[in-house]
């Protein structure tokens, strides 16, 4: 029995060590179970974080200047119009990288080209200074390495040059500027190279950067082979527009033709001239035009003047009115009521002379017709007193009066009337007495 | 339910890592060529997604098959008929078979060397069919410079496309020069065809302008004549008027004739006139002596 109570304090001597250690697995257990299991959840919200940043990582704006292509494993996605979002209030989702990649291309924006290719060489100092300092200490030739130029065809001569032949031309210094905007951003973006964009790059202007040697040669091609189809005063005055437009329209042919899904909004003309060689010979005939234009001009006011005193305002209608058998007799008496000039003072004249004569007339009339009651009554008497008349009226206006007696010779020596003033013409002769 | 998690996860991510491995992506501005151990097995012109064996297998080269331009130096070449011109070409190209040009180019730095030795055989083979009076001409209908610059694509296209798998889009002449002598001829004719412009403007203007004047003169004349005519006609009806009243004067002429001369006689001799007359004329033979007068009965 004693032996029995002494084994079982052995086991329990034995058995308390074992649980003590037990005791303290389970407690390192359940702090690993713990820790594991806050991993996890640490683990599972990082995991939906990644996985809704992921997920938002897909969220694009277009920006109102902007369409945009999605390309999905490198294929543009959609169909048709589809294919291009465009700008709109809320943004698009597109799965992210490496699934979809959003292009976004700047189709609002225009941009300027500025060509100074075809300009004579001119070094910065000589571009800065004054105009009329430019065009000084100019070589006698063109260097083809250093200056620009165009060539332009030659005017057909009705009175050929020397030496000239068919394929003669001049020459002309020009600067251009083109504007123009991405119109089709899918084509751009299949088929124009655009370099890579670096960190700190602004995309736009990777863009023109990128696109600037393949439009400056398309333009520069378009404008010499237009240029060449004009003469050099098409090029300077009177074809500007007709020449741009040419020009215009053959580099928009280029472009379509090469499927750029480039527009060209505008071409210009910005600067040009002849060459500095030859600027005395085109400024002479720039004076000559001006002098030419001068003389007609002073033609015309003579014209205009003449034309005006002759008939007045009405002259020109009223001289076309002549020449025209079709225009009414109406019409042309209304031209001739508004007449004024020398042409109404001779109408004027007749009238009064019609008006003078008439009552001239009319006053003859009567006075003889009041005074041949009295002559038939008394003939002698009327005819000696009218003639009395006659002669007292005349005698007393006459500044001399010579009364001669009859049989004998008489010579006068009559004085010029020193009133007629002698004729000064060179070739005539003065007025004798 | 935690471990299927984690296995889907690692399958994920293992499906990921392989497709890395295996898939590759071909964008729209590019073409690519598959090769296993350096042998070409494969050539890629359309985007998407494509499959490989994994390196060291297969390799993919990828080319940018977007437009690019290279322009050739300035230089001297001659038209038919010996005349030089400077010209510069240049041409708008893409890498259209990525194995070909892989094979014969490789790079495009090297296609830029290839396009040059072309572009200038192109140049001088084409041009010097062609005259200068078919670039530039007095006459614009012999001028055919587009057509030129087509011709030398034509040749320029099939030799690169063919030899060098590289797609010409299009090519043109962005400068037409002429040497410095010549400059120096073109502006000695330039002055001359001025000088007879600057003559021919000045005549031109002395002529238009005497025209001006001679029409305006004839307007005039013609004017003056036509309102003479009518003037000539208000004085016929004036003298057809006073007419009227002249019949009145029938009844004595004689008489209205001495009236008549009586009045023109006074209107004559009404101002400065000297007047020389005979003694014995009346009145003035009063002077002389004492009219002997008897009353009437």
């Amino acid at each position: 029995m004693v032996e029995e109570e002494k084994q079982s304090n052995n086991d329990l001597q034995a058995q308390a060590p074992d649980k003590s250690a037990t005791q303290d697995l389970d407690t390192a257990g359940k702090s690993l179970s713990e820790a594991l299991r806050i991993s996890f959840i640490v683990l599972k919200v990082i995991m939906v974080v990644l996985v809704v940043a992921f997920l938002a990582s897909g969220l694009k704006t277009v920006g109102s200047d902007e369409q945009a292509l999605v390309l999905r494993f490198g294929k543009i996605r959609g169909i048709g119009e589809k294919r291009v979002l465009k700008p709109r209030t809320w943004p698009y989702w597109v799965f992210p990288y490496p699934i979809d990649t959003m292009v976004k291309i700047p189709v609002e924006k225009k941009v300027d080209l500025v060509i100074r290719s075809f300009w004579y060489y001119q070094t910065q100092e000589r571009m800065l200074a004054e105009p009329s300092i430019q065009k000084t200490r100019v070589l006698p030739e063109l260097d083809p390495i250093k200056d620009g130029y165009c060539i332009t065809r030659s005017e057909r001569q009705d009175k050929p040059i020397s030496g000239s032949t068919g394929s003669d031309y001049n020459i002309v210094h020009c600067k251009w500027k083109l504007t123009y905007k991405i119109d089709d951003p899918e084509r751009f973006f299949k088929n124009v190279y655009v370099k890579d964009v670096k960190p700190g790059d602004i995309y736009f202007d990777v863009i023109t950067e990128s696109i600037m040697p393949l439009l400056k040669s398309l333009f520069e091609d378009v404008i010499v082979t237009a240029i060449v189809n004009y003469t050099i005063d098409d090029v300077m005055y009177e074809q500007v527009a007709r020449l741009t437009e040419h020009i215009r329209r053959l580099l928009q042919q280029k472009l379509d033709t090469i499927e750029s899904g480039i527009k060209v909004v505008q071409i210009q003309l910005t600067d040009k001239t002849w060459p500095l060689q030859v600027d005395e010979a085109f400024k002479a005939l720039v004076t000559a035009s001006q002098d030419r234009q001068t003389t007609i001009s002073q033609a015309q006011t003579y014209a205009e003047s003449t034309l005006n005193e002759t008939a007045g305002p009405v002259a020109e209608k009223l001289f076309v009115a002549l020449q025209d058998d079709t225009i009414s007799g109406d019409e042309k008496e209304l031209l001739w009521s508004q007449l004024a000039g020398k042409a109404q003072e001779t109408i004027t004249e007749a009238r009064a002379y019609r008006t003078k004569v008439v009552a001239n007339a009319r006053a003859n009339a009567e006075y003889f017709q009041e005074l041949l009651p009295e002559y038939r009554k008394h003939p002698k008497l009327v005819i000696q007193k009218i003639y009395q008349d006659a002669i007292e009226n005349i005698f007393d206006n006459a500044v001399e009066k010579f009364v001669i007696p009859t049989g004998a010779e008489w010579r006068f020596l009559i004085n010029r009337d020193p009133s007629l003033k002698p004729k000064t013409s060179k070739g005539q002769t003065t007025q004798e007495d | 339910m935690k471990n299927i998690a984690i296995t889907v996860f690692i399958v994920l991510v293992v499906i990921i890592m392989g497709l890395y491995l295996v898939a590759f992506q071909v964008r729209q501005t590019e073409s690519a060529l598959v090769t296993r151990f350096g042998k070409p097995v494969r050539e890629v012109t359309a985007p998407g997604l494509y499959f490989k064996l994994p390196a060291p297998i297969d390799h993919v080269h990828r080319f940018d098959s977007r437009m690019q331009v290279f322009e050739a130096d300035l230089g001297e070449t001659t038209t038919k008929g010996a005349v030089p011109i400077i010209i510069n070409t240049y041409v708008v190209w893409r890498i259209a078979e990525p194995l070909k040009f892989l094979n014969a180019v490789g790079t495009p730095k090297e296609a830029e060397v290839k396009l040059y030795s072309q572009i200038t055989d192109t140049q001088n083979r084409v041009i010097g069919q062609h005259s200068f009076g078919e670039f530039v001409n007095s006459d614009p209908e012999k001028i055919i410079f587009e057509k030129i610059e087509e011709d030398m694509l034509a040749d320029l296209k099939q030799t690169v496309s063919d030899e060098y798998g590289i797609e010409v889009k299009t090519l043109g002449i962005k400068q037409l020069k002429v040497s410095k002598d010549v400059t120096v001829k073109v502006f000695e004719r330039m002055k001359a065809a001025r000088s007879l412009k600057t003559e021919a403007t000045i005549s031109e203007g002395e002529g238009q302008a005497t025209k001006i004047k001679g029409d305006a003169n004839l307007k005039s004349s013609v004017l003056l004549t036509a309102a003479e005519a009518r003037a000539e006609v208000i004085r016929g009806r004036g003298d057809a008027e006073a007419a009227k009243h002249y019949k009145k004067l029938e009844e004595d002429p004689e008489f209205a004739m001495f009236l008549r001369d009586i009045e023109s006689l006074v209107k004559i001799l009404k101002e400065r006139s000297t007047i020389v007359i005979p003694a014995d004329s009346e009145p003035f033979k009063l002077l002389k002596e004492v009219p002997s007068l008897k009353p009437k009965k």
